[in-house]
């Protein structure tokens, strides 16, 4: 066990150099290397950081905007129910308003129906009244109506004379009024007649083909009729009572 | 059988006699700076580590790390020099496996180099840190009379060193030199084995003990408290 102090020396400076070596080719660039990596890792970090804080700062803001949103929207969907209830109320109006004036319209509607089907009900009637009538004059006493009329109204002026010449006053002109002008032989009984019961009175003759079958009389302010009308109203009114339901029916389906 | 490396005389360079030990102290150099030259040669940061760089940057930090725990502060200098014992230590300590390489920590002239390296580099390190002033005074702690003790410990940790780590490597390679000779198989490679992990061993406590020593020189004494205004009463 001995020390060469020329090796120790050498190996001194061998240590010194080896220090230098290492430094320069080990120490110095894995060192610089893990400093430049963690330099970079930490710009990375702070990129990241800020990119983070970018992305947290937009999150918050459409967090922000989802929230005026929602209030706006909340806002907005009150509004459309308000306008929305207005509206069907004012369409429900309008539907109840425009539901009575049809329906108004749908009962005058009715109402007219009614009236031109009991018109011609009526019109109907007394022609079938006036044919069945003549058909059995004709047939079972070989008379005509306008005959039996002129006829019974003859005899019935004798009656009403006074009335008549107290209702006519002054005048002297008599209109005798059909629907379809009369023969020859019952106007000369007619106007015969009429001079027996009332002196000085003339008679004359004219046709109105909107009458009812039968004759009237017209004397000044004074008239006798002796027409089908009231006979028809009968029937009318016998029909109505006895087929009351069919003919509303009728005159529903009919409008 | 000898127990130096240093009496064996590889060749002669202008009448110097160049012996095994400081020729395998270049090959350990060359082995040393080579690799590390060869990994760090293309060292960018935007190229992503290869294992070799990775290994060596587990070293450096490995040693930065042991350093900063026992100085609490990161000083490269102090990398340098404790990084480089270690590396040289450790890297001479396992090529005693190689068969006929004499390792250069089995001889006491490289080990006495290197505990006259830490002897010297104690008081440049603590001298540097707290000046020369500051230095000498930490021989006169904790009273003048110890200034004889701490010189004899200041030279006895260096002879320590020395003697721990030439006794350490030089009597493993004695047993297994010895051991081959009485029982030539099995029992040498055992004890290789034994030497590789005393070797280990040995390196880092060299290391240890030269940051230690070095910490402690360059340690800054705490600030002394102001002294407080006597009472007037």
């Amino acid at each position: 066990m001995s020390v060469d102090w020329i090796t120790v020396a050498a190996q001194i400076v061998n240590f010194l150099l080896l220090i230098w070596l290492l430094k320069r080719f080990l120490y110095r660039p894995i060192l610089d290397g893990i400093e430049a990596r963690e330099a970079e890792i930490a710009a990375r970090m702070g990129e990241a950081a800020a990119i983070r804080a970018s992305a947290e700062a937009r999150e918050s803001d459409c967090k922000a905007r989802v929230a005026e949103l929602s209030s706006s929207r909340a806002a907005l969907l009150a509004a459309a129910r308000r306008d929305a209830e207005a509206e069907r109320d004012a369409l429900l109006a309008e539907t109840r308003d425009r539901l009575a004036r049809e329906q108004a319209e749908r009962e005058a509607r009715r109402a007219e129906e009614a009236a031109r089907f009991t018109a011609g009900l009526h019109r109907t009637g007394a022609e079938a009244l006036v044919a069945l009538t003549r058909k059995a004059l004709a047939d079972l006493a070989d008379e005509t109506l306008e005959r039996r009329i002129v006829l019974h109204a003859a005899a019935q002026l004798n009656a009403m004379a006074d009335d008549l010449q107290e209702a006519a006053g002054p005048a002297r002109a008599a209109v005798a009024l059909t629907r379809d002008p009369l023969p020859e032989e019952l106007q000369q009984r007619l106007r015969s007649d009429l001079a027996a019961v009332l002196e000085g009175v003339t008679l004359r003759f004219e046709t109105d083909p909107a009458l009812s079958p039968g004759l009237n009389l017209r004397l000044g302010g004074a008239q006798v009729g002796w027409t089908v009308d009231s006979y028809l109203n009968g029937l009318e009114a016998v029909l109505e009572r006895h087929a009351e339901r069919p003919l509303s029916k009728a005159i529903s389906d009919a409008a | 059988m000898e127990l130096t490396p240093d009496s064996t005389v590889v060749f002669e360079v202008w009448g110097i006699g160049i012996n095994a030990t400081i020729l395998n102290t270049w090959i350990i150099m060359a082995v040393l700076t080579g690799a590390s030259a060869l990994i760090t040669r293309n060292l960018r940061p935007d190229v992503p580590p290869n294992r070799w760089r990775t290994t060596l940057e587990v070293i450096v930090n490995g040693i930065t790390g042991q350093i900063a725990e026992i100085t609490e502060r990161r000083d490269p200098r102090i990398l340098y020099f404790a990084g480089t014992l270690f590396l040289f230590i450790v890297t001479a300590n396992l090529l005693t496996v190689v068969p006929g390489f004499d390792t250069p920590t089995s001889s006491l002239s490289t080990t006495a180099a290197l505990a006259l390296s830490v002897l010297f580099a104690v008081p440049l390190f603590g001298i540097g840190s707290r000046g020369f002033g500051g230095y000498l005074k930490t021989y006169l702690e904790p009273s003048v009379f110890m200034l004889p003790f701490n010189i004899i410990s200041e030279f006895s940790r260096g002879i320590s060193l020395a003697i721990r780590l030439y006794g350490n490597v030089m009597s493993g390679a004695v047993i297994a030199a010895i051991l081959l000779g009485v029982a030539p198989f099995f029992f040498p490679v055992v004890m290789d084995m034994l030497g590789l992990l005393t070797g280990v061993i040995q390196a880092y406590i060299f290391a240890i003990l030269a940051t230690v020593y070095i910490s402690s020189a360059t340690a800054v004494p705490p600030a002394k408290p102001p002294r407080a205004p006597k009472d007037q009463a």
